[in-house]
This record gives structure tokens, sequence and C-alpha cells, in this order.
């Protein structure tokens, strides 16, 4: 069974509101690097939300724009990584290894999204917060990339899943951390090979847009554009 | 009949003892400075070990700018080695007979700053005990390097430039090797007669060892310009507006070229103060030396400047918030290095004056190190800390780590130097001999000029 | 009858020269008769090599069997290690040129030292060699490898004729 998984995010409904990168940071083991570290620039945050500001005060306007790994299809992370511990598998995802990663850094140079994040010192959870860690998936020692894999755990048991029972994945049924926190709803997951799913209805909105198309990496995840004096 | 040619005319025992005496004398400071020297060394290694331990983290780098002052240590080493390979490939084939004084040096230069050079994509990895995952050999992990990584060109290209360095450097020596054999005894002796393979200067071997030479000069200087176009395209392969540039690999040849010949002055003349090599290392020398820089200065400023026009020009928004931000958070950088590469070495070149006075031209050279250095940083951690996306945008400062390593790695570099001088010949005794041996007086009129005879092969007798 | 090597020395290149000229008209193999300086000298000067240098066609050679090693290390992905990248290429052209001319390039330079050192008769470690270490105070020692007997007398003669201001014997090949 093939599949291709994608995202769109509808920044209608987008509030910045942050629940997806605390959803995604509690999911995947990723630390809390503290307040002087963010200062230094090394937030570990797989998704994040950026915002930018349209007017000066006091009339300023924020905008949201949550990015998490755009699962290029052309990515120009995997084709520098000396080792190749980021590929491309089957299900259209952009995986990473962590056991194979010698920490280069060239894939961080050359995502132009930024969306690639670095374990720069080995951080520890104090007792009991690693009671909250995820048997799922690994804790990343130092020197290693990492970054939004889709939530691939969860695809995985869905899969599973399904093989197991003998069915077909439903639409819907595959949620990464922060598609099923939205409040909004503003995320949307799903497989592009099904073409009865919502990602594939989304995927020929006129509204949608891609970040730095321009710059031909193709990503996976698409966004619908915010129309202008819907709401506040 | 033919004038008596210099070589008749020197005395060459007090020749040898005059190029050999970093062999001969060592004095306490030779001492002192080796000690100093490996201090700083040990500092160095010692924190890197700690680098390793903690993590990355101690370093100033950051998101976006993943790559700092240690890839720039890393362009800089590699790009010092094209000292030797101009000086001792280029030259030779062009006949520039006053290269024999300075060839030793150089080219000793070239090997050991690739040595230094080529430490630095190990010290900069996250997880440097695992570097062996690049290496291409059969392994049970089920996994081949990525060829395509433009890091693994950089891992076989460098391999193949130290080891056709270091064998440019060793070839070079066997003749000076021979004659220092002859002229030692002890532990000396028995290390030349090794290393110089028996070599005694028989006719037949001469001849074979000008082809090997040559082929030497001939083989190493695509290798060379292959090299550093494989270090520009770590960046001119990247998504990173300022670095995706096809102007990348020339301007990076052309900026080795220039730091090298730089670096070749100012090796010359420290060891031409140490060694007391007055007579040998002239005025002339550092005149060539320093046309070649002044032209290497233009050439600089030229294809920096055309990089510069075609992005303003442009004004392609990525790339212009990179160069734009020249002007502002890296303004100080910036002007450094357009003062230390072209403002004031250019016009200082042009004067002979200048050229000829060892402290000047030094002084320029110094400055044209400095200049070439922040020239690699404004590229590796400007086009980083302002590219693409504007939320993450970080300024990036090297902490004491990093600046540790850096200094241990010129303390390795001057430690090598050091060592390889006391050991080896610093002066390519025999190919001043053979300059010296080829050239003759002869009257013009009025006037006498020092003439050297080129002698082309499959001349008759009655040649010379 | 064992033949050993007699080695004059010479004060200049000018002497040097008339020994080899002389050493050359006698009943003698061009390639027995040789130079130790500390110089070059140009072939014809003092003396003559007649033995065309060999090694530098096979660096060429050892250059496209570098080739060859370079195109295999930067295929070998493809064949020994099949890896997952859901179609896309692997093999690539342009990286596999730059792996392929470094390769080659290393081989040759390789090559100019090995061969090169071979054709110099440099790594001939077993072999006693004759040598004239006075050669770099100034000197240029004509050698030639000579009977006992006839050949030998005429040999000194031709030397001292020229001016030598030292022949002696010593046993060993050139």
């Amino acid at each position: 069974m093939k599949h291709r998984w994608a995202m769109a995010i509808d920044l209608d409904r987008c509030t910045g509101c942050g629940a997806c990168v605390v959803a995604c940071t509690a999911e995947n083991n990723i630390p809390v690097i503290g307040e002087e570290e963010a200062g230094k620039g090394r937030l570990m945050h797989w998704i994040r939300v950026n915002r930018y500001w349209e007017e000066e005060s006091p009339g300023a306007r924020a905008t949201y724009l949550p990015v998490p790994c755009q699962h290029c299809q052309r990515a120009p992370c995997e084709i520098v990584c000396p080792v190749y511990a980021t590929y491309h598998n089957e299900d259209g995802l952009n995986a990473m290894v962590y056991n194979r990663c010698i920490g280069t850094r060239y894939c961080a140079n050359n995502c132009p999204y930024s969306v690639r994040v670095f374990n720069w010192f080995d951080y520890k959870w104090e007792k009991p917060l690693d009671e909250q860690l995820s048997p799922d998936l690994s804790v990343r020692s130092r020197g290693v990339m990492e970054k939004c894999t889709f939530c691939v755990q969860r695809i995985r048991r869905v899969k599973d899943q399904a093989a197991t029972e003998g069915r077909k994945i439903r639409d819907g049924e595959v949620q990464p951390a922060c598609v099923q926190t939205c409040p909004p709803g503003a995320l949307v997951f799903g497989d592009l090979e099904d073409p009865e799913s919502a990602i594939s209805r989304l995927f020929k909105d006129p509204r949608r847009f891609r970040i730095f198309e321009h710059l031909g990496t193709e990503p996976h995840v698409v966004y619908l554009k915010r129309r202008k004096g819907a709401g506040a | 009949m033919s004038g008596e040619n210099h070589l008749a005319r020197t005395d060459e025992a007090q020749l040898y003892r005059d190029l050999s005496r970093s062999n001969l004398v060592t004095t306490w400071r030779w001492f002192a400075g080796v000690g100093v020297l490996s201090l700083v060394l040990l500092w160095g290694i010692g924190v890197f070990v700690y680098m390793m331990m903690t993590g990355m983290g101690v370093t100033g780098l950051n998101r976006p700018v993943f790559w700092g002052i240690l890839i720039v240590n890393f362009v800089f080493w590699i790009g010092l080695s094209h000292s030797g390979t101009l000086i001792s490939a280029i030259l030779r084939l062009t006949h520039a007979t006053w290269r024999a004084p300075i060839l030793r040096a150089a080219e000793a230069m070239t090997a050991f700053s690739l040595m230094v050079g080529g430490l630095f994509p190990l010290i900069h990895l996250g997880r440097n005990w695992r570097f062996y995952y690049t290496i291409p050999y059969p392994n049970e992990r089920g996994l081949w390097p990525n060829m395509r990584s433009p890091l693994m060109w950089d891992a076989v290209a460098i391999n193949t430039y130290l080891i056709g360095s270091l064998t440019f450097l060793y070839v070079g020596m066997i003749p000076d090797l021979a004659i220092l054999r002859d002229k030692s005894d002890g532990w000396r002796r028995k290390l030349y007669s090794i290393l110089s393979l028996g070599f005694r200067g028989t006719h037949a071997e001469w001849r074979r060892y000008h082809r090997a030479s040559t082929l030497f000069a001939i083989l190493i200087i695509p290798v060379a310009v292959s090299v550093h176009s494989i270090v520009s395209w770590d960046f001119a392969m990247a998504k990173v507006p300022g670095w995706h540039s096809t102007i990348f690999a020339p301007y990076f040849v052309v900026g080795a070229i220039f730091s090298g010949i730089a670096g070749v002055v100012l090796v010359m003349a420290a060891i031409r103060r140490v060694f007391r090599l007055e007579r040998v290392l002239t005025p002339l020398h550092f005149d060539n030396l320093g046309k070649l820089l002044c032209t290497m200065s233009l050439i600089w400023g030229y294809f920096y400047f055309t990089e510069f026009l075609t992005v303003w020009y442009n004004r392609n928004p990525e790339e212009w918030e990179v160069f734009s931000s020249y002007g502002r958070s890296f303004l100080p950088v910036f002007l450094l290095m357009i003062m230390c590469n072209f403002v004031i070495p250019f016009p200082m070149l042009c004067m002979k004056k200048v050229r000829r006075s060892i402290p000047a031209i030094a002084f320029a050279s110094l400055l044209i190190v400095v200049g070439m250095y922040c020239e690699r940083i404004l590229i590796v951690t400007a086009s980083l800390a302002r590219r693409n996306d504007p939320f993450i945008w970080h300024n990036y400062f090297p902490t004491w780590v990093e600046l540790s390593i850096t200094a241990a790695s010129f303390a390795m570099f001057g430690l090598l130097y050091m060592i390889f001088s006391k050991i080896f010949p610093i002066m390519a005794i025999s190919d001043i001999k053979e300059r010296l041996f080829h050239t003759t007086e002869r009257s013009f009129g009025g006037a006498s000029a020092e003439t050297i005879a080129r002698v082309e092969e499959g001349e008759e007798e009655g040649g010379a | 009858m064992s033949s050993f090597v007699l080695i004059g020395l010479f004060d200049g290149v000018d002497q040097a020269a008339k020994a080899g000229h002389a050493l050359r008209s006698l009943p003698l193999a061009a390639e027995n008769i040789t130079s130790i300086s500390g110089v070059p000298l140009p072939d014809g000067s003092v003396t003559v090599d007649p033995r065309p240098i060999r090694f530098s066609l096979y660096v060429v050679v050892f250059w496209f069997v570098g080739a060859l090693a370079g195109l295999a290390l930067a295929l070998a992905t493809y064949l020994l290690y099949p890896l997952i990248t859901a179609g896309k290429a692997i093999i690539s052209i342009p990286p596999t040129l730059i792996i392929t001319y470094e390769v080659a390039m290393l081989f040759a330079l390789l090559a100019t030292l090995i061969l090169g050192a071979r054709e110099m008769g440099l790594l001939r470690f077993r072999a006693r060699k004759v040598h004239e270490p006075r050669v770099h105070d100034g000197k240029i020692a004509v050698c030639a490898v000579v009977e006992p007997g006839e050949q030998e007398i005429q040999a000194r003669r031709a030397m001292k004729n020229a001016g030598a201001i030292d022949i002696r014997i010593e046993e060993g090949e050139l």
C-alpha cells in the first residue's frame, strides 16, 4: 500500500496559540532547553510558529505561520548528508536516522525553511519528567540533527493496526500531535494517494501556496492563504 | 670560452653551512618556541576534548548559523595551502629561476597548512567519534557514504592534495637529503640515508629526477585548483543566499592563491630573520612576490566587485538581505576586509620601495592574511545569519572554545614548521646551486649583466 | 675478471667534459660512463644517457587506472549497498566525474613517485652503489665501469689527461 503523507495549514484559522508546538514537544521527546539557550538561538521546536509584524506600533498586527518540516519531494537536505542520515522513504516522508548522523550540520544549512534543529548538548529530563518520555521513539544524544517526522511513530502504529485488521487506513485516522491538538483545526493531515481524503481536496484549493516555492523543493506542506479582512 | 659560472666561484662548503644553519645550530630560542607552541596546542586539544564530551553547545553556533569559526578556519588553512603549489609548480613550469630560495619553505607551508586545515572537518563534527562513517570501506552497517555530498568530494580531494603535496615536498627534498646525508653523522646520517633512498647525483638519476619534478608540477596544479573549487562547492551547492553563486569556484581559488602568496611572504620574512639568510633571500625575491601579490589583490577585488554588482543590481530579496547586512550588522568585519585586502595593500604593493622593503611587504602580507580571514567570516557566517526566513535570523559570535581551537591550529602549524626546519633542509640547496651553476656574467658593451642559461632537453654536446 | 668502477674527480665542468669526451672515444658502452655531480648537467655536456625515460608513459596509464578506481568508488554505492530512496537516483554524473578525476590524479601522483624512484634506481636497496661525496664541495666525478687491464689503463690515462685531481677504484654498480 503506497502512501503520500501531506499536511495543509489553513492560515485563516491559525491564531498563533502555539498549542501545536507544545503537543509536538510532548509527543516527540523534545527537550525544553531553557531561557538562556533559547536566547542563543538554540530552540529545539520541531514545529515553530513564525510571527511577522505587519505594521509598526500602535496599529501593529501579527501574522502567524506554523512551520513544520515541509517534507520536500526534492529535499535539499537529503543530497548533502555525507552519511545518508536523512533519506526519502517510500511514504514520501523525509526520514531521519539519528544513529547514522555524525553532526556535520550541512543538512541544516541547506534547508531553506530552517526546520532542522541540532542537539547542542545531552539534554536531561529531571525526575519525574522522565516519565513523560514516549517509548515509541528515542532520546537523541548530543551531536545529532533532528526534525519533524510527521509523527512517523503514529503513522507506523496506524499502519500496523490497519494491516492487522486487514483494512485500508481511514482518512483522518493518522493524526500527528500538532494536527490532533490544534484548537481551531488549522492543521489537516492525510494521504495524497487517497483521492477522497480531505488533504487531496485541500491540495487543489485555489488559496493554496507553498513557502519559498521558487526554490523548487516541492514541499508536501501546503498553506491556505489568509483572506484579508476575514475576522480580526 | 664560457664565462666562469657563479657556482664555480662559490665556496660550496660555506654555502651549505649558510643554508643549513637551521639544521646545524640549535639555540635555546628554538626550544622556547617549541615549548610555547606545544603548550598552546595542548590547551587547544584539551578544549577540543571538552567540546567533544560536552557537546557543540559550548561554541557560539546556533540556528541558523550552524557553521562558524571552525569552518572559517578550514577554508582559511586550505586556502593558505595554495602557496607552495604556486611557487613550486607554476614558477617551475614558467622557468622563473628566482623561485629557488623560496621553494622548500613554500612547499612545506602547503603540506602543513593542509594537515592543519584537514583536521577541521573532523573537529567541527557533532559526533566526531563516528567520523569513520564517511570512510568508504566494506562494513556491517549496510551503508556506503553518500558521494553526492560536497563533503565527500572534500574528503577525496583534500586527501589527494595532501598526499600529492607531501610527495611533492619529499621528492623535492631528495637531492638535498643526499647532501645532508653525506655531511652529517649519528642519528641524522641514518635518517637521511633512509630518506634519500641512496640518491647520488649520477647523470641518469638527474635526468629522471628532472622529469619526475616536472611531472609533479604539471599534476599538482590541477589538483590544487580542483581542491579549492571543491571546498567552495561546499557553499555553492547549498540553497543559502549569498552562497549559491557560480562564481564561487574561481573566486575561492583566486582568494586562496592571494592568501597563499601573502603567507609565503610572511614565512620567508620570518625565516630570513631567524636563520640569517639575508644574502639568499634578497629584496629581489620579495619584489617579485610583491608583484604577484599586487596582481592577486587586483584580481580578488575584481571578483568581489563582480559578485557584489550582480546581487546589488538585481536586488533579489533573499540575496540582497545578506549583502545589505554587510553594511549594518557586519559592517566592522566588512570594512576590515576591504581595507586589509585591497584599499591598503594594493597601493602599497604598487610601489617598488614597499616591495623591496621587507618590513613593509611583510606588513602588507599580514594585512592580507587578516583580510582574507575576515572575508571567509563574512561568507560563512553572514550568509547564514541572514538567510531565507527572517523569523530565525540570529547573529553569531565565537566563544572561548572556538578561539582556543583556532589559536591551537596556528600553534600546530608553527610547531610543524619549527620541527621541520630543524630536521629537514629549509632551503632548497640543490636548486640554489643549480641556479648558480647556470648563472654567468655577460658584458654588454660597458655594462655587465647576470645571464642565466636555460638548457632544453635534446641539445647535443656544446650546450651551455 | 670482474669489473669495477673507476672514479675520477675533477675541479670544474670543463675538465669533466674533456674526460667524458675522452672516455666515450674508448671502446666502453655509453651506459657504463656517467657523472656524479651536485647539480644536474645538461645531457651531452659531460656524459650521455642513452636510455630513454620510460616512466612518464606509465604515469599516464596509471592516471586511467585511477580514473577507473574513482569511477568504482563513486558508483559502488549503487551496486554494493542498495538504498531506499523512493525511486530517486543515487548515481549522479557530476559528482561521479569529480570523484573520478580526483582519484585519477592521486594515482598519477603516486605513480610518478614510485615509478620515478624505481627508474632512478632509488629502489635498489640491496645493490652496492658507488658514490663520491666530494661532489658536494664543487667537484664533479666522472665514473666508468672498466675491466682490469687494458681498459683500466686507457681510462686512467684519459682521466689524467683531462686533469683529474684524484682517481680511485670502487667496487659496485653505477
